[in-house]
């Protein structure tokens, strides 16, 4: 099979992109693909926390790339999957560390390897991000239904456009499907009209996620998770099946509305949050 | 959005519609690279065109960028003041298959009072 390396990004931070990569890198995983995960925020490293690897990197991204070791060295495998690997950030250094020619030919080599390659890239629009989309043959972009998220979601589009890759796809993250209904926030279609790009997933607001951050466990392990349902489906499109749009009219499974009804969970929240 | 706007047929737009709306704004803006300043120089460009036609209101002009059905645009209201217009009509060469409106053309319309020193 032909190597994919796929870049999500997302301009904004705190939208998402590490809790993407880490989940649609297992997701893709756990359909038997051999994956690796890059973490480019170099001086910033996360994706390491969310997939429970932070204690056990030795080498990094800036080791491989000054030839300090081998990439096989630098490369963490994931203790719950056989085929996912993470190559960490470094953390005590800066962004300019590495150039994008070294991330080019990092990439190269990745793809040697691996089915998929997926780089979490830093936010921002600098020599970063340029670095993070360099090798990549995708583009994911990561938004919220909101102003500052879809404003500069659009600001990369035209940079990825303009660095010649195709038309990304967009994730939007942490809808509020009750929310947009009564018209508080941006809907999927108001966001998609002013974007004008296609969508490869919709992932609910889940509170899951924060426990499954604590954790350091993607939630895609988590079966009843809407999120973790949401980034498998998401990961199932990207390897060219056919999924349904339904994250968002998915209907609360009884405990779900049981739960609701008595007034944990969820509906709580989003109460307490409104007033 | 409840049962007295429907009384009043006043219709306020959900705060989901408000940021739809300023988003479309600011991306048009950051797009073009327009800015405000761009926009009153060109503002002043077309009301320096249009006064040479007709007498518009200058004070309640506005003209402002949006995004509609996948385009981009300049939308421009220009009051007219409601006084005398008139205005010459020497149509180019190429119009001349139209007959019967040619040379000065003159439209009374109803005075304003205030508007006579």
């Amino acid at each position: 099979m032909e190597s994919r390396v796929i870049t999500i990004t997302s301009g904004k931070g705190g939208v998402g992109k590490t809790t993407t990569t880490a989940n649609i890198g297992t997701a893709l995983a756990l359909q038997g693909k051999r994956v690796a995960v890059v973490d480019s925020d170099i001086g910033l490293r996360n994706l390491d926390a969310i997939l429970g690897l932070e204690n056990r990197i030795v080498y990094d991204l800036v080791d491989v790339v000054e030839g300090q070791c081998r990439l096989r060295q630098a490369l963490i495998k994931d203790k719950r999957l056989p085929d996912l690997y993470l190559l960490p950030a470094a953390q005590t250094r800066d962004k300019n560390a590495v150039n994008s020619v070294q991330m080019e030919q990092l990439c190269q080599q990745l793809r040697a390897e691996f089915d998929f390659v997926l780089i979490d890239s830093p936010a921002g629009i600098e020599q970063g991000f340029r670095n993070a989309i360099v090798g990549a043959d995708e583009i994911i972009i990561v938004a919220n239904p909101e102003m500052a998220s879809v404003r500069d979601a659009d600001r990369i589009i035209g940079l990825v456009e303009a660095a010649g890759k195709p038309e990304p796809r967009l994730i939007l993250n942490r809808l509020r499907a009750e929310m947009a209904r009564r018209g508080d926030m941006m809907d999927v279609a108001d966001v998609l009209e002013v974007l004008g790009v296609d969508l490869l997933g919709i992932v609910p607001e889940d509170e899951m996620i924060i426990v499954a951050t604590n954790k350091g466990e993607p939630i895609v392990f988590e079966k009843r998770s809407r999120a973790g349902r949401a980034f498998l489906h998401a990961a199932q499109r990207i390897m060219g099946e056919e999924v349904p749009l339904d994250e968002v009219t998915e209907v609360p499974s009884l405990l779900e509305r049981l739960r609701r009804l008595v007034g944990f969970g969820p509906a709580l929240a989003e109460k307490r949050v409104r007033s | 959005m409840g049962i007295f706007d429907f009384i009043t047929g006043r219709k306020k737009p959900t705060p989901g519609e408000l940021a739809k709306e300023r988003l479309k704004v600011a991306l048009v803006q950051d797009r073009m690279k327009v800015n405000p300043e761009l926009l009153e120089l060109i503002k002043s460009d077309l009301l320096t065109a249009i006064s040479r036609r007709l007498d518009v209101d200058e004070q309640h002009v506005e003209i402002r960028l949006a995004r509609e059905d996948h385009w981009d645009k300049l939308k421009a209201e220009v009051p007219i003041k409601r006084q005398k217009i008139s205005f010459e009509w020497d149509p180019p060469a190429h119009t001349t298959a139209v007959t019967g409106l040619r040379g000065k053309v003159t439209v009374e319309v109803e005075k304003d009072d205030e508007s006579e020193p």
